[in-house]
């Protein structure tokens, strides 16, 4: 049983703001480059396979099943092959993220009105121009949506990598598991939880000016 | 009888034919997932019994350890969800009911805060703020499941056509028999994806239920990482994957099983 005490977690915070600033940079860090990943093989996956009924199941299917395995089990599963730190706890985010990037990049793909696709091939556009100049642009916000939900579930099972050695914020949260007793875990867990709750509003924020400004300027409202 | 005609039509469900809607149901996702799962414990047992096992790995691959762990691990798992279906559904109706739109905006947005919440942080806060083991964790699994139900039954009942309650009360039924038989049947779809959603989740985080001594089969994953026995590791974590699995299979029958013929 440990008291809350907001003076001493102020305290906290100000000994310790070199820490947990560099923490949320990795978290954020760990998170970016797995979206990158993640959208790079999911949008390439989505136009791959969104005009294929057999692929497009099993893409989504798969991705489905990938996001059905518990984080703990996923992320521990691939230390044998990698060894603790960034790697496991990277590609384990980039397979998390990829179901709702890829359902996203087929739904919006597929969206697309035909009689928009029939006039651009009537303008004499091949089916790949159509689906990289018309399709694509037009399915982006979706794309990004699913980019943003990936987002938000890749902040919170970044939490659990620091166990096999990842970045971030999770850290804090087990270096307060660690210390159950002492006065300070409180203080590192609820710093960490915290940070992580913080970082999930402010990217879903930042999605929003990123949704606006990638979009194709014609499609904006 | 016109009721039903006209909450048919509404829907496009009812235009799917029997036939079709049966092969819907044996779906390859459906028909795919005991035999991979089936394939791959087989798979599992065959490695395990083809190795030499040292002490340490005796004293965790064993039936008799594996048994408890899932057992622990599927009460943890099914008291939680069992305590969100009868806390979280209930209390979704009453918010939902409710003329207050301040309330109800409060509650969504605490629901979407809830969600950006990481289960690690918040099993291990309250495990700090009040003590470790099961009746942590099962909390930790109510509390944290309880607002995506709870969100997920309002969803469900606002999402309803507003014309579809009115002809109700057009043909005389009292508010109660609109909730009980036109809006609750309707809404039965989204509080079910809600309820599995949770379910799966719950196999998840009962998973780092290990770190607060609430047992489970995370036991297996972090003896294996802290005694260096990956295939005690793993073990535990292609089991756990397979429960998650087979748990949502389950959930998805019982979706479409319960969920109303007409919808």
């Amino acid at each position: 049983m440990t008291g809350f005490d907001l003076s001493g977690l102020l305290a906290f915070w100000a000994k310790r703001h070199d820490d947990i600033l560099s923490l949320i940079g990795e978290h954020l860090l760990v998170v970016a480059i797995a979206l990158l990943l993640a959208t790079i093989v999911g949008v390439g996956v989505g136009l791959l396979v969104w005009n294929r009924p057999v692929g497009r199941s099993l893409a989504v299917t798969s991705a489905a099943v990938v996001l059905t395995i518990p984080s703990l089990a996923l992320l521990a599963a691939m230390i044998p092959l990698f060894g603790l730190g960034w790697t496991p706890t990277l590609i384990g985010l980039t397979l998390y993220s990829l179901l709702p990037i890829i359902r996203n990049t087929v739904v919006g793909l597929r969206e697309v009105s035909p009689a928009i696709m029939e006039s651009a091939k009537g303008m004499g556009m091949s089916p790949p121009t159509v689906l990289l100049r018309i399709q694509l642009p037009m399915a982006w916000p979706v794309i990004v949506t699913g980019v943003r939900v990936a987002a938000q579930l890749t902040i919170g099972i970044a939490a659990i990598g620091a166990y096999v050695g990842g970045p971030g914020l999770g850290q804090m949260i087990f270096q307060g598991l660690s210390s159950l007793g002492s006065k300070n875990a409180l203080n590192f867990a609820l710093t960490g939880t915290l940070g992580v709750i913080v970082l999930a509003l402010i990217v879903d924020g930042l999605f929003t000016i990123i949704t606006k400004y990638t979009t194709s300027k014609g499609l904006r409202a | 009888m016109t009721l039903a005609v006209v909450l048919e039509s509404d829907t496009t469900a009812a235009l799917v034919d029997p036939q079709a809607r049966r092969a819907r149901f044996w779906s390859p996702r459906r028909v795919a997932t005991p035999i991979v799962v089936a394939v791959v414990l087989l798979a599992l047992y065959l490695w395990v019994a083809n190795m030499t096992l040292d002490s340490i790995m005796q004293r965790t691959l064993n039936w008799d350890y594996i048994l408890l762990r899932t057992r622990e691990h599927l009460v943890l798992t099914f008291v939680a969800s069992a305590l969100v279906a009868v806390l979280a559904i209930p209390a979704g109706i009453v918010a939902s009911r409710t003329r207050s739109r301040v309330l109800r905006g409060a509650i969504l947005t605490i629901a979407n805060i809830g969600q950006a919440t990481p289960a690690i942080g918040f099993i291990i806060l309250l495990a700090i703020i009040w003590q470790i083991g099961f009746q942590t964790a099962l909390i930790a699994l109510v509390a944290y499941s309880f607002l995506p139900v709870l969100r997920n039954t309002m969803v469900g009942l606002s999402q309803i056509d507003a014309h579809v309650t009115e002809s109700a009360r057009g043909m005389g039924m009292t508010p109660n028999q609109v909730l009980l038989r036109i809006e609750l049947p309707l809404a039965v779809p989204v509080i079910l994806a809600g309820l599995r959603t949770s379910l799966v989740f719950c196999v998840g985080v009962a998973t780092v239920a290990t770190f607060i001594n609430a047992g489970g089969l995370g036991d297996m994953i972090v003896n294996g990482l802290k005694l260096q026995r990956f295939p005690v590791l793993i073990a535990g974590a292609v089991i756990v994957s397979c429960i998650a699995l087979l748990i949502d299979w389950l959930a998805s029958i019982a979706e479409d099983v319960l969920r109303p013929k007409g919808v």
